[in-house]
């Protein structure tokens, strides 16, 4: 792994507000449009070790997922709605420290989608 | 053993196991079916294609390779794609370079504006009339292997779930996660050789649709690539796919560019939606589905090995997508294809090594799909390297438009120099002579 310069920090840390300039959607409403066939005896998705997430310098899956699932409670603790999962797998791609486990909800679980 | 023997007669056995019901593990088992072979497809959703979510086309010259007579099947498909191109978006501007009529006007189209779960299920229950037993809402979990590491077979999540074959065909989509465990990539998919794409489906009535967008009617259809504002500065591109009574419209930002930026791609998504030349598009229009989906575009270099003993590897799974002309359903189905006629190959010769399976490598050689994809290795780095490059030309295209066709009773000499002058705020000449060469090399494959 290349360190990072104090530069390539700085610039990250600035392009990090780039977000904040656009206007929040409440992405709920649009959750409501999809099937999910639920399944409440297994979760898909979970943090492996949230004392680590403690550790990340950007949270980014409070960003970068498409449906939400991840949000921070008021304590700071990540918090996993797998229900609203669409199984897109980004989480487990980009989670800077490995630290999301990911698998594919039970056969029938999961996102149905209508249309696609 | 006579143990052995005992449980080799219960077990489920199939000629070959395909996992994932999309186009390219249908397509493989019917390849496979129609030899004569028992196939068993596996499907983790409740039906094929609920988990297909994209925007796009698909493919004359594919479909018709599988089926002859793919048109007297009644496909369910929106439009032909009979204007395509790239529009280009300044904070309020729009430039659009499109073309319509002469190659765009065949009858097949080329390509036809779908929607994929649906599709896809269409496409499925075609397979199925053809001898695939289907084996929906189960999800295989892991490989079965012989005493010498060989894949048998598949684990799935089911109570006694065990299902062998001596060849496994895996068209599991772009999460790879068996085709890791099959050791045929040695590693996850890197998250900047991924677009992460969100869409909305919005319906509108039909004949809105045709007045909003030029067409003259239903039979008509637009595939739109847009360029600039829309991703804020970002490698990212808008998409627009008019269907009968629906419009797909999202976006695709590389994933780690979108975690780098704290970008919510909903919250990009309504960016680009809002847009004062797209908002009138679709205004009144009802949301009808909301989705995402991964798409591999890293290409050539995030291929995974694709065959190995008992298995090979096809569609998505194997990152088999051109993401400059938007190929990736064509590819999927021809490459499922050629991946169930090597299992009929195989089965011919009772040899299912990885030295009898590479058959399906040689034929993949001579198809547009290893020719382009090794064509098209670098375009992907081009993008990573070249951040600016889908902000800055496109602006800078509908500032020197704009200049151009405005400003009347100026010196004309004036206008050039402005115009010019709205690059090089943006851009040293030199390095974007150097932009326009490096995007050339990296499709041109040098």
């Amino acid at each position: 792994m290349t360190m990072k310069s104090e530069k390539d920090i700085q610039k990250t840390l600035e392009a990090r507000h780039l977000g904040e300039a656009l206007p929040p959607v409440f992405v709920d409403d649009m959750l409501m449009s999809l099937k999910y066939y639920i399944d409440e005896d297994e979760a898909h998705l979970w943090i492996k070790d949230h004392a680590v997430c403690k550790t990340c310098s950007g949270n980014g899956c409070l960003y970068f997922c498409p449906v939400g699932v991840y949000t921070m409670s008021e304590e700071g603790k990540i918090q996993v709605s797998y229900q609203s999962c669409i199984e897109c797998g980004s989480c487990r791609i980009r989670c800077e420290k490995d630290n999301i486990g990911w698998k594919n909800p039970r056969g029938g679980f999961g996102v149905a989608y209508k249309f696609g | 053993m006579p143990e052995m023997e005992k449980k080799d007669q219960e077990k489920l056995s199939f000629d070959v196991i395909v996992v994932g019901a999309g186009l390219a593990g249908g397509t493989a088992a019917l390849m496979a079916a129609r030899a004569g072979l028992n196939v068993a497809l596996i499907e983790r959703g409740q039906t094929p294609g609920g988990k297909n979510y994209f925007g796009g086309t698909v493919y004359t010259h594919a479909m018709e390779e599988i089926f002859p007579d793919f048109w007297t099947r009644m496909p369910p498909l929106e439009r032909p794609a009979t204007e395509a191109g790239y529009w280009f978006l300044s904070e309020t501007g729009l430039t659009r370079i499109m073309v319509g009529g002469g190659e765009l006007s065949r009858t097949p189209a080329d390509a036809y504006i779908g929607l994929m779960a649906k599709f896809a299920n269409w496409w499925i229950t075609q397979a199925q009339a053809e001898g695939v037993f289907l084996i929906p809402k189960t999800l295989v979990v892991d490989f079965i292997r012989d005493s010498a590491g060989r894949i048998i077979g598949v684990k799935t999540d089911r109570p006694e779930g065990d299902v062998y074959a001596p060849v496994t065909i895996i068209c599991e989509g772009v999460n790879n996660l068996l085709t890791q465990k099959a050791g045929l990539i040695d590693h996850d998919v890197k998250p900047e050789r991924v677009a992460l794409v969100v869409k909305q489906l919005i319906s509108l009535p039909t004949e809105t649709i045709n007045a909003r967008f030029g067409l003259p009617d239903a039979e008509h259809g637009l595939a739109v690539s847009v360029m600039g504002d829309i991703s804020l500065g970002l490698t990212g591109l808008g998409f627009i796919y008019t269907g009968k009574d629906n419009v797909s419209i999202g976006v695709g930002v590389d994933l780690d560019v979108l975690d780098n930026h704290h970008v919510r791609p909903y919250d990009l998504m309504q960016h680009f939606l809002k847009h004062p030349q797209i908002a009138p598009l679709i205004a009144g229009g009802q949301m009808l589905e909301y989705g995402g989906h991964l798409i591999p575009e890293g290409g050539w270099s995030q291929m995974p090995k694709l065959y190995a003993d008992g298995v090979l590897v096809a569609g998505d799974a194997a990152a088999m997508v051109n993401a400059l002309h938007w190929e990736g359903t064509n590819m999927a189905i021809i490459a499922g294809k050629m991946a169930g006629e090597a299992a009929v190959e195989a089965h011919k010769r009772k040899d299912f090594s990885a030295g009898s399976l590479k058959v399906y490598e040689d034929k993949l050689k001579d198809t547009f799909i290893l020719k382009d994809l090794k064509q098209y290795r670098n375009f992907s780095k081009f993008l990573i390297n070249h951040e600016d490059f889908m902000s800055v030309y496109p602006t800078f295209l509908n500032e020197a438009l704009g200049k151009f066709f405005s400003g009347f009773g100026k010196p004309k000499r004036e206008v050039y120099k402005n115009i010019l002058g709205s690059l090089t705020k943006r851009k040293p000449l030199l390095k974007a002579a150097g932009d326009i060469l490096a995007f050339g090399r990296s499709i041109l494959g040098r």
